[in-house]
């Protein structure tokens, strides 16, 4: 974290630049975030007359109560949650096994595995809309939070166990051996040796995880057709088209926005110092 | 060999699942295979069914209307009502209707979708109701695009049509006083209203008509007794060349070169936008701001008078109020006079050929055209499939507009490829390149090659 | 799934660093598999079990549906229950002929590289940048990066839509008042401009990715080596080139890939942008196209030839790396 002692010796005015420039980049990558919630405290009448405002005329939360008043916000939350955190859970899981099995063991088929696993992530998912619908029929799993957490977990597993496999890899194991010979049981050593050293791999696959499952909407479209058991970003596309229908109410969607953005950013930002800092150590390690 | 080795992996995997999806659940054995609820075997016919009603254009009154209605009717059985967005509408109609345990019962759909899906057998045949829920009274272009081979499989749910909405102060402004009689006249005035922009409003258009805007555009074609397809013998042919039809777009190539400043790719959405005044903004300089006034006149369904007029407070909200001062209406006219025929919006309702509970189904169908309900959908503004109670819609000038236009308005070809051809977007294509200047015979005949095959279901 | 380079990966750099060919540091010390595998044969294979089956319930029908349905004349009528026909490689056959599939093809290429060269250029350079700024404004840029790379996509849609706006967006009325007349400037009206705007948006969300990866793999380049080496006279060019670049370049290939991968399968943004405006035809890329022909025009037999089409299109374009990893894991 030592972000200067590579640059201690540059000349200064070089220096400011690259602060300016530096402070310039933050604007420009802020600025739609910006957008998105200054454009919320205000009424789409206001928006759609006269010039943008930059900042919010005559602001108020009217926007977040017509949202939150329409009265499927939370539903909407409640089944992302639940679609999310079954994902995250089930991927983080399955994707460790299978990335010790694959880091830690040499076995026939594995190579085949390793194949399969980047092979299948390029699959086009535009194609397959009908077929997960009738699996998911088939299965009696439409409209339920296990069907659609089904096919998320299908879709980041790979990735994530490509993910892991690396982290797990790094991890000596003879540190582990020399646990057990400390005295600790197998399960001691990897629980008291290992486990600490693949946390952030496991923050990072979680991440993707969450954020896939969190985000994703075609497939979700297919899979979740009735009104109670729609997830964030379906709840978006409805209320966006239901607006679009007459009027597109832009404070309103924005509002909606920054309530399915909110949970995303107070996540990552929770995450953010453990995954660099992970990083960091992981990769001196390395 | 590990490449074999994955072959083999694939197709046991394919075995293991051909395995399970070769005895698929029989349907009648999963109930209603709603989420809402199981239902009791002993009770044969009561049962839960379910409605898909798109987009929000029915009123909550008039859903709450259906519910309790439905189950006074039918005791022990209840309806579900689940709405659809118009956007993601074929994708869901494609992969549930198909779907005994997880169709909707009963659904509505865009009028022009209805043919595409009543072709591939998506609807039940609803003949023998069809007198007993409203027969002749029912619109008949809406009634036409749900038949196959003489038999009725979907019906009409409610008409909206467009009309004229114009800014009196611009047209005055710019000598004209009398709303035109012909469409001659009225192309004639918007392109005069562009050319002396009267007020010095940047950008001004006569007629804010985007390129490709097909849904009002096509107006001009009706109006010229053009059409864009005709059915010949069993087949669709599309009909673009016709000289009729070239002369609409004609009209419509000099609209958009004279009289239209709108971009060449808008469509028909929030076009009343442009009518409204800015909240004028005054610069420094005492220059006024004015990104919102663009169009002296647009084309839009009746409902966007609602969000036409001047800007308001209400209860400390910002709201439109209407104002016969600034704005007013009038129909589309046709080439001698009266009503053009403008397209015919609106929606088909049908009951789903998979559906598990087709005489509960049809019980709804019985409350959706009672006289009590299709009044209820007029006085929501929304045109009533039943002409007989059209009068609902009221007498201000938006009624009369609408049940005028209504009168003369206009269905697309119930072709069966027409919902994938309206989908593709080659509609909205075609009018663009008309749009930014294309030469009309060889685009349109161009174009009838392409989508003849289309038309037909045959992509 | 959803194209947009997610996050997650950056973690990546870590594996890379271990199994990256070319990388320097990475001493491979250990071989733990050949000790286990003696002593328990089952294991791994229980391991993977969990793994292997979501991936089948999940993935191997609506694969082995696709695949057969590619080779079956598969329109509407037969989704509704009528019996589909064999036309064995008819569909392939069909597409291979229309010139429209390869102008998709070649659009989708070269929108594919351009966005992830500058996705690479642009967060390598913003690596860059935090190393050299003080800790404030590195700051600033992580956490504007990270509300960027936290944005869903269709949020983010839905704010940029609105930015580029031809009549009341911000863009427009900035550069008008910079002097310039954008005064309702259609941005999506030209096919060219549409993919500037696609660019600009699918750019922006992926950079964060991009710029923290590389920024996790510059701070392991050793502190002292950089003195060492301004002392010998390596300019700053010089040690970037020298010196930090061939340490970081298995991070920058692997996030490469990536990148490759999910910008040649975009859909959810070119889709979500097609809604708000331009001309479908000419903007369609793979992901759209195969879209628009399966449930926009109810082609699903076409639709699942250019979905096998695009797979194998993929394999070709990674195949550079795919056959790096399956040498490493052979040697290992």
């Amino acid at each position: 974290m030592t972000a200067t002692t590579a640059t201690k010796h540059r000349a200064r005015p070089g220096r400011a630049v690259l602060t300016v420039v530096a402070v310039l980049v933050a604007l420009v990558w802020a600025f739609p975030v910006y957008w998105m919630i200054s454009s919320s405290l205000m009424s789409n009448v206001r928006l759609s007359a006269g010039a943008p405002k930059f900042w919010p005329v005559n602001p108020s939360f009217d926007n977040y109560a017509s949202v939150w008043g329409g009265g499927t916000f939370l539903p909407a939350l409640r089944m992302s949650l639940a679609v999310t955190a079954l994902t995250v859970v089930c991927t983080l899981l399955f994707a460790f096994l299978a990335s010790l099995a694959i880091s830690r063991f040499r076995f026939r088929g594995r190579t085949s595995f390793i194949l399969a696993v980047l092979v299948i992530q390029m699959l086009p998912a535009e194609g397959l809309f009908i077929a997960q619908y009738r699996l998911m029929g088939t299965l009696h799993l439409l409209n339920t939070v296990v069907g659609i957490s089904i096919i998320y977990v299908g879709m980041v597993v790979p990735f994530t166990v490509w993910m892991l496999r690396g982290f797990v890899a790094g991890v000596p194991l003879e540190l582990e051996e020399a646990g057990m010979v400390d005295g600790l049981s197998r399960f001691g050593a990897f629980l008291r040796i290992t486990f600490p050293l693949l946390a952030p791999g496991l923050v990072a696959s979680g991440v993707y995880a969450f954020l896939q499952a969190w985000n994703e909407f075609t497939t979700a479209l297919v899979v979740l057709q009735a009104d109670n058991v729609r997830t964030l970003p379906l709840w978006l596309r409805g209320f966006i088209q239901t607006s679009a229908a007459r009027d597109i109410d832009w404070g309103q969607v924005m509002a909606a926005s920054t309530l399915i953005a909110l949970p995303v950013i107070v996540f990552f930002l929770f995450v953010q110092g453990r995954m660099t800092s992970g990083l960091v150590s992981g990769a001196v390690k390395g | 060999m590990k490449k074999l080795r994955i072959v083999a992996v694939g197709s046991l995997a394919a075995l293991a699942l051909a395995a399970c999806s070769s005895n698929p659940s029989t349907p009648q054995a999963t109930g209603t295979g709603t989420a809402a609820g199981p239902t009791t075997p002993a009770a044969a016919e009561a049962a839960n069914i379910k409605l898909w009603l798109v987009g929000s254009d029915t009123p909550d009154d008039l859903r709450t209307y259906l519910k309790t209605e439905f189950a006074k009717e039918n005791p022990g059985s209840t309806l579900t009502i689940e709405e659809q967005g118009w956007g993601d509408l074929v994708t869901k109609l494609t992969t549930a209707l198909p779907d005994a345990a997880n169709t909707p019962d009963v659904t509505e759909l865009g009028n022009t979708q209805s043919s595409t899906f009543t072709n591939v057998g998506a609807f039940l045949d609803i003949t023998d109701q069809v007198a007993s829920l409203g027969g002749d009274k029912l619109l008949k272009g809406f009634v036409e695009a749900g038949v196959v081979d003489g038999k009725n499989y979907t019906l009409p749910y409610y008409f909206g049509s467009r009309y004229v909405f114009y800014r009196k102060d611009l047209w005055a402004a710019a000598g004209i006083t009398t709303p035109p009689k012909t469409l001659a006249e009225f192309n004639a005035d918007v392109a005069t209203i562009a050319q002396k922009d009267p007020k010095g409003v940047k950008n001004l258009s006569g007629l804010w008509l985007g390129g490709q805007d097909w849904r009002n555009g096509i107006s001009w074609i009706f109006a010229n007794g053009g059409e864009i397809a005709v059915k010949d013998g069993s087949s669709w042919k599309a009909t673009f060349e016709d000289p009729k039809t070239e002369e609409g777009l004609k009209q419509l190539q000099a609209i958009w070169t004279t009289a239209s400043k709108a971009p060449k790719d808008a469509t028909d959405a929030n076009t009343y936008n442009h009518l409204n005044d800015s909240d004028s903004v005054k610069a420094a300089d005492g220059t006024l701001t004015s990104y919102s006034l663009d169009a002296a006149t647009i084309l839009a369904p009746g409902w966007a008078h609602w969000s036409i007029g001047d800007l308001a407070q209400k209860d400390g909200k910002d709201v439109r109020n209407w104002n016969d001062a600034t704005f007013g209406v009038f129909v589309l006219p046709g080439v001698d006079g009266g009503a053009a025929p403008v397209f015919a919006g609106g929606s088909n309702i049908g009951i789903s050929a998979k559906s598990q509970h087709p005489q509960l189904a049809k019980n709804l169908l019985k409350i959706i055209f009672s006289p009590e309900y299709q009044q209820m959908l007029g006085k929501a503004g929304l045109g009533p499939a039943n002409t007989d109670y059209v009068s609902s819609l009221g007498t201000d000038q938006f009624a009369t507009a609408l049940s005028q236009s209504a009168l003369n308005a206009k269905l697309t070809p119930a072709a069966p490829g027409w919902a994938a051809l309206e989908n593709s977007k080659k509609l909205e294509e075609f009018f663009q390149k008309i749009a930014s200047g294309a030469d009309i015979d060889s685009t349109a005949k161009a174009f009838d090659a392409d989508i003849t095959p289309m038309l037909n279901g045959q992509s | 799934m959803s194209s947009q380079p997610l996050p997650a990966a950056s973690a990546d750099s870590v594996p890379v660093v271990t199994h990256g060919s070319s990388a320097p540091p990475a001493p491979r010390t250990h071989r733990p598999a050949r000790l286990r595998s003696r002593r328990s044969p089952g294991l791994p294979y229980l391991l993977l079990i969990p793994s292997v089956a979501i991936l089948l319930l999940a993935l191997g029908y609506p694969v082995v549906w696709q695949v057969l349905t590619s080779l079956k004349k598969f329109g509407l009528a037969q989704q509704f229950g009528k019996p589909a026909a064999w036309v064995g490689l008819g569909n392939y056959v069909a597409l291979a002929k229309d010139p429209y599939l390869w102008t998709v093809v070649g659009r989708s290429l070269v929108f594919c590289l351009v966005n992830a060269l500058a996705t690479l250029l642009i967060g390598m350079l913003v690596a860059l940048l935090m190393k050299a700024v003080p800790g404030w404004a590195r700051i600033s840029v992580q956490v504007s990066m990270l509300l960027a790379w936290a944005m869903p996509v269709i949020t983010a849609m839905a704010v940029w839509r609105w930015l580029f706006d031809y009549r009341r967006g911000v863009v427009n009325y900035l550069l008008t008042q910079l002097g310039l007349d954008y005064v309702g400037h259609s941005w999506l009206e030209s096919p060219l401009s549409f993919f500037f705007v696609a660019t600009v948006i699918i750019v922006w969300a992926s950079v964060p990715f991009v710029a923290f990866s590389a920024y996790a793999g510059l701070t392991q380049v050793p502190g002292d080596v950089l003195e060492a080496a301004q002392i010998d006279g390596a300019g700053s060019l010089g040690r970037f080139r020298w010196i930090i670049l061939p340490m970081i370049r298995p991070v920058l290939s692997i996030v490469l890939l990536l990148q490759i991968i999910w910008d040649l399968r975009v859909f959810a943004q070119i889709r979500l942008l097609q809604d708000a405006g331009g001309t479908p035809s000419q903007t369609n890329l793979l992901g759209t196209y195969i879209y628009q022909l399966g449930i926009g025009s109810g082609d699903f037999g076409k639709a699942s030839a250019v979905s096998i089409f695009v797979l194998l299109l993929t394999i070709a374009l990674s195949w550079f790396y795919v056959r790096r990893l399956l040498t490493d894991e052979a040697q290992a």
